[in-house]
Parts: structure tokens; C-alpha cells; sequence
């Protein structure tokens, strides 16, 4: 469940490949995911349509966490009702019964405020996003404006680095790097050129 | 692979590339304020400070400095709350159906949008809050919170209390949306920051965003819960600020329609509240290619619809009221039409139901100077459709002996003023230091057409 981020991994190295054209982008990487299972991570400065299936990214939990918080909501929107208006002290007001059709503003209320706080609160704990924290991968500061990048674990068995290199380039990549991560924020990056070598 | 249609407007014009997105919803927050944001913020701080200053009097010197007595005994006050509140619900609209509704449309104008209606929805709960004279005791006994009368607890059978938790829930899913759909937009801003001061808060506030897919899935699965829940609450709260008035004994209140008038009439009021703040801000921050003439043209079209909608309903109620033989409802609508505050009601008329008319012609749906000045008459049409509503039904109840006439104090006018100040300080703060329009969604419609 956990997805391996890229500054856990000691001294693994990953190739980026960086990229201008978002439908050149979503084309490779489909391809190199139909090779197999290795691409780690993408990173795009809006969202890609289509990519989570070119990617074969499962469906995410969220929505199941969403509605528990929302019933979780409308229990306890249930139960305040019930303990003021017909446990602790009943009040009969314009003959109203205590159990009834006016707590539905209140019930329908709370189940959207939890759900709406419970789905923010799991969206940053899946994700790892808190107040303060730094970016943990930061590959090229163009990814939040005009670079889509591609990140590939080198050391994988369906594909080759030669051949991932070059589907990279014939895909349309404008930059194609290495990092090898030696510690959280430590790593070193290695620009590789078309011919696969390393400058 | 997204189809691409041929007849259609294109949504972002000038053959923008994603460069160009970014640099240009960035220029605002990277240079220094113009001139014409300098003047404006400093305005609407003066109206601040008007707001700051008639609220210390109504604290200090109580209810009776407003012109509120004991027959009219809401008055300017839940007017303008009903109007900020009814302004907050185009944001949403925006935001979350338009969402669902798939409207690409949306995209350029959602963020400021939903500002507004979190900032509407602000100036609307100082109403609920200070119209009670004690802030200080007020502010928590509208809690359902233990106290030391044995504990007496508020009334759930009371839409004043519905209200409590509907306008809460509101602001607050409305804050979660936005922040939510800021943070990668925060993150391009911080990842271009020059300075020490901005790469702290930039950082801050876009939590380590990466831009990673992984991420941007589970942000579009947020989105769409968050859109799904966000429509039935704004149906619900303007549905639940009608019930303040729908399930009470006055005549020319207690009436059904209330709850899709009310709502319709919310959706009307926003939108020209979204035309009047738009159309200005494409055009002082050069922003004609991403808010079209297309964008606002589709706005013009939902304030005509919302607004016949409202008109409908206007002439509803009063058949109803002619057809029931109540004399009490029929003589509040004759009272309204040709009593003493006629002029208010014809306003609300010509401003709701006949105005928004205009846009069935094409010139006038895409004319930006029209457009400005037909929301501006939305504006004040729906502010006294609240104002109708509220103060001829109360100054003329089932008892003679009881009516009386209303007019706000120089205090109440203030605070209405005042509220301005404060949304516009708002907006100006946050033209100023957030993108306005959403950038990551902009970049993924570039070559879209609606």
C-alpha cells in the first residue's frame, strides 16, 4: 500500500525523463509501462487525462474513507439530537414530536461537514502532503509549470536501460537524467545523452 | 485523448502555451501592486474601517442605534445577511455542479469564484452574530455546548438553529474546496519564489506538493466527492435560510415556494455578483484570453434563466395568494405592490424579471460594459427582493394597531457599507497573493473548446 518514494530508496537510481508535450508524455508512458511494471512515479504540473490508465494506477480508497466519515457524521448528528432533544431534556415545542423530520437539516449537515474534513484529513495522510513539509522529490523546478516528467527505477527486470533510454528520447523527451539517492535530500543527478552515455 | 471540437468557442485563447499559463497567472502575485489595486484596497480598507467602527457602536451602545422595533423587528439586518449568503452560492455553483456537469467552462473562473463565496459567506455571519446585541454571549449560546442551566439546549426544531450548522458546514467545505484546489497551484508559485518570505509561505501553504500522478488521482477523486456533497449542501443552505421565514405564520412568508425561489434566487444574485467582480478583473489584470467573452457569455445565460426562474416565482406566490382567498396573504402582496414602500418592490421587479430579460439578445450577452452594468441592477434587484420580502411582510401583520414603518439608522447603513470593505479587502488580498485563476486546470484545457 505504501508507494516507494523515491528519497526512502538508498542508493537507488532512477531515471527521469523530461517532457514538453503532454500527448507525447501520456504516449510513452504507456509504452513503457506496457513493458512491465516500472515506472515508480510521474509528475505533471496539471492533471493528464488518461494517465492513471497508462500508468495502471488501482482505483484509490478514498471515496470508501469519505462515507464512513460521512456516516460517522450522521451518527453523531443522530446522536447530539437525540441526547438534547429527547434524553436529557425533552422540550415539546409547537407540539412538534421530539424524533422527528426537523433533525434532517442537521443530520444531512453534519454527515457533508465530516465527510468533507474526513476526505481532506485522509487526502493529505495518504499523500504525505503536511503544512511546512518540503517537496520530497524534486526532479526539475519547471514539474509544477511546464515539464511533465516520467521516473523509472533503473534496476528493474522488464526493461533495459539502453532500451528504456531510447523509447525515452524517440518518445519526445527534451531531458533525460539519473539520480542516485544516497539520503534524504542527498543524491546525485547525471544528465544521460541519447547515445546512453552519461555526462 | 480528449476530442476536439471545431464548432465551438476555444475556453483559452492567444495560443497560450503551459509557459505562458503560468507566467501570466503569476504576474499579479510576482510584481508589485498597480496603481489600480492600490487605490482599490485602499478603499475598501476605509470601508473596513467603517465596519470596524459602526459594529463597536451597536456593541457598545446595543440593538436600539439599528431602526429595528418591535413589529419590524428584522430589518436591514437579515436582508443583507440573506443577500451575502445568497451571493456565496454561485461560487459553489461554479465550483462543484458545474464540476459534475463536466462544464469545462468553469475552469478560468472557479477559483475566484469560490473566493467570493467564502468571502460572502464571512460578511453574511457578522448579520446572525451581531444582530443578536450580545456578541460575547451570542457568539457560543447558538452552540449546542453543556452550560450551568441544567444544561438547557438549543432547539433543533428551529430553522434559526439549522442555520447555525448549514452556514458552518457551508464555510467550511467551501475553505476545504478551495485550499484543496490551491495547493498545486501554491506549489507552481513557491517552485518560481525569489525571495526568503515567499519560499516560506509558498512552502507552507502547498504542504510538499510534487506535481506526482499519484497525487493528482487522488486529488480528482477529492474533487469529485467533494463537488458531490458540496451541490446538496448548497441547495440545502439558501433551502434552510427560506425556512427562517417559510416556516413562520407571516403572511407573504409562510409559503412553500419559498425553499427553489430562495435558491434560484441565490444562484441569480452570485452570478451577477461573479459578472460584477469578473468582468472588472479580466480587464484590469489582462486576463481576456482566459476569461472569454464565451465565459461570460454562459454566465449571462444562467442569470437569465435563474432570474426568469425567480420572476416565475414572484408571480406564482401571488397567484396563490390571490387564489386562496386568504386575506391576509392577498393584502400583503397588494401592500407590497402599492403600499408605502412600492418603490421598493417595483425596483426588485423591473431589476429580477424584467432586466435579466435583455439577455436574449446576443449583443447584449456579449457586451463586457453591459454585461457590468445588468449585473450591477442583479445586485440591487436582489437586494430588495430580501429587502421587500422581509420588511413590507413585517410592517404590516395580521394587526393594524401593530404596523408601523422602517428605516435603517446611519449605524445600519454603515455596517452594510462596511461589509463591502470587507469582502473587497478579501478579494484584493487575495488577487494579490494567490493565483486567481486556476492554473493547472487552465493548462489541461489549453487546446480545448467547451
Amino acid at each position: 500500500m505504501i508507494d516507494s518514494k523515491l528519497y526512502l530508496d538508498k542508493n537507488k537510481t532512477v531515471m527521469f525523463g523530461i517532457f514538453e508535450n503532454p500527448d507525447k508524455f501520456l504516449e510513452t508512458v504507456g509504452k513503457v509501462h506496457g513493458k512491465g511494471p516500472n515506472i515508480l512515479d510521474c509528475y505533471t504540473p496539471f492533471p493528464v487525462h488518461g494517465i492513471e490508465k497508462a500508468m495502471g494506477l488501482k482505483r484509490s480508497l478514498l471515496p470508501i474513507g469519505a462515507f464512513m466519515f460521512g456516516c460517522l457524521g450522521f451518527v453523531t448528528a443522530f446522536l447530539l439530537q437525540f441526547y438534547m432533544m429527547r434524553y436529557d431534556w425533552v422540550m415539546v415545542i409547537g407540539n412538534k414530536p421530539s424524533i422527528g423530520v426537523s433533525w434532517m437539516p442537521v443530520l444531512f449537515e453534519l454527515s457533508v461537514l465530516f465527510t468533507a474534513f474526513g476526505l481532506a484529513f485522509l487526502f493529505f495522510l495518504r499523500n504525505k502532503l503536511l503544512h511546512g513539509k518540503m517537496p520530497s522529490e524534486r526532479i526539475d523546478l519547471r514539474q509544477t509549470d511546464d515539464r511533465m516528467i516520467i521516473a523509472v527505477a533503473t534496476d528493474n527486470a522488464s526493461i533495459e536501460r539502453s532500451e528504456l533510454t531510447s523509447m525515452l528520447f524517440d518518445g519526445g523527451a527534451v531531458e533525460v537524467k539519473e539520480r542516485t539517492n544516497h539520503d534524504y535530500d542527498d543524491y546525485t543527478d547525471v544528465e544521460v545523452k541519447r547515445d546512453n552515455s552519461n555526462s | 485523448m480528449i476530442h476536439d471540437s471545431i464548432i465551438r468557442p476555444q475556453l483559452v485563447t492567444g495560443d497560450k502555451t503551459l509557459h505562458d499559463v503560468t507566467t501570466e497567472i503569476c504576474r499579479p502575485i510576482e510584481n508589485k501592486p498597480s496603481t489600480e489595486w492600490k487605490v482599490g484596497f485602499t478603499l475598501a480598507v476605509i470601508f473596513l474601517g467603517i465596519l470596524g467602527l459602526t459594529l463597536t457602536v451597536t456593541m457598545l451602545m446595543g440593538i436600539g442605534t439599528w431602526g429595528l422595533n418591535k413589529t419590524v423587528q428584522w430589518g436591514w439586518d437579515i436582508t443583507n445577511f440573506v443577500f451575502w449568503v445568497g451571493i456565496g452560492h454561485a461560487g459553489t455553483l461554479i465550483s462543484a455542479i458545474l464540476l459534475l456537469f463536466r462544464q469545462k467552462w468553469r475552469m478560468s473562473i472557479n477559483r475566484s469564484a469560490e473566493a467570493m463565496t467564502i468571502f460572502a459567506v464571512m460578511c453574511a455571519a457578522v448579520f446572525p452574530l451581531f444582530h443578536q446585541g450580545r456578541l460575547w454571549v451570542g457568539m457560543y449560546w447558538v452552540l449546542p455546548l453543556p452550560n450551568a442551566f441544567g444544561s438547557l439546549w438549543v432547539n433543533f426544531h428551529s430553522p434559526l438553529l439549522w442555520d447555525v450548522f448549514a452556514i458552518t458546514t457551508y464555510f467550511s467545505v467551501s475553505l476545504v474546496f478551495w485550499y484543496l484546489g490551491l495547493i498545486p497551484d501554491i506549489a507552481t508559485v513557491r517552485d518560481r519564489a525569489k525571495t526568503a518570505g515567499r519560499k516560506f509561505w509558498y512552502n507552507f501553504f502547498s504542504m510538499g506538493w510534487t506535481g506526482s500522478v499519484r497525487t493528482w488521482n487522488r486529488y480528482e477523486v477529492v474533487s469529485l466527492i467533494l463537488a458531490g456533497i458540496s451541490t446538496p449542501l448548497v441547495l440545502s443552505v439558501h433551502t434552510i435560510v427560506s425556512m427562517d421565514f417559510a416556516t413562520s405564520v407571516v403572511p407573504g412568508w409562510h409559503t412553500t415556494i419559498f425553499p427553489p425561489y430562495f435558491v434560484a434566487g441565490a444562484i441569480f444574485s452570485g452570478f451577477g455578483m461573479v459578472l460584477t467582480l469578473l468582468v472588472i478583473a479580466r480587464k484590469v489584470m489582462n486576463y481576456q484570453d482566459y476569461i472569454t467573452i464565451g465565459h461570460l457569455e454562459a454566465m449571462c445565460k444562467v442569470v437569465m434563466l435563474t432570474g426568469t426562474m425567480v420572476g416565475l416565482a414572484y408571480i406564482t406566490e401571488f397567484f396563490v395568494a390571490a387564489y386562496s382567498g386568504v386575506e391576509y396573504e392577498q393584502y400583503a402582496f397588494i401592500n407590497r405592490a402599492t403600499g408605502p414602500y412600492w418603490w421598493a418592490y417595483w425596483s426588485m421587479m423591473t431589476c429580477n424579471l424584467i432586466a435579466p430579460q435583455v439577455f436574449w439578445f446576443k449583443w447584449a450577452r456579449t457586451t463586457p460594459w453591459f454585461i457590468f452594468m445588468l449585473s450591477i441592477v442583479v445586485n440591487v434587484g436582489m437586494w430588495f427582493e430580501r429587502f421587500v420580502i422581509i420588511v413590507t411582510s413585517l410592517h404590516r401583520e395580521y394587526l393594524p394597531s401593530g404596523w408601523v414603518m422602517y428605516s435603517p439608522t446611519m449605524v445600519e447603513i454603515g455596517i452594510f457599507l462596511g461589509t463591502f470593505g470587507l469582502f473587497f479587502t478579501c478579494f484584493f488580498l487575495f488577487a494579490k497573493f494567490l493565483p486567481v485563476i486556476n492554473m493547472s486546470e487552465v493548462k489541461s484545457i489549453l487546446k480545448n473548446r467547451e
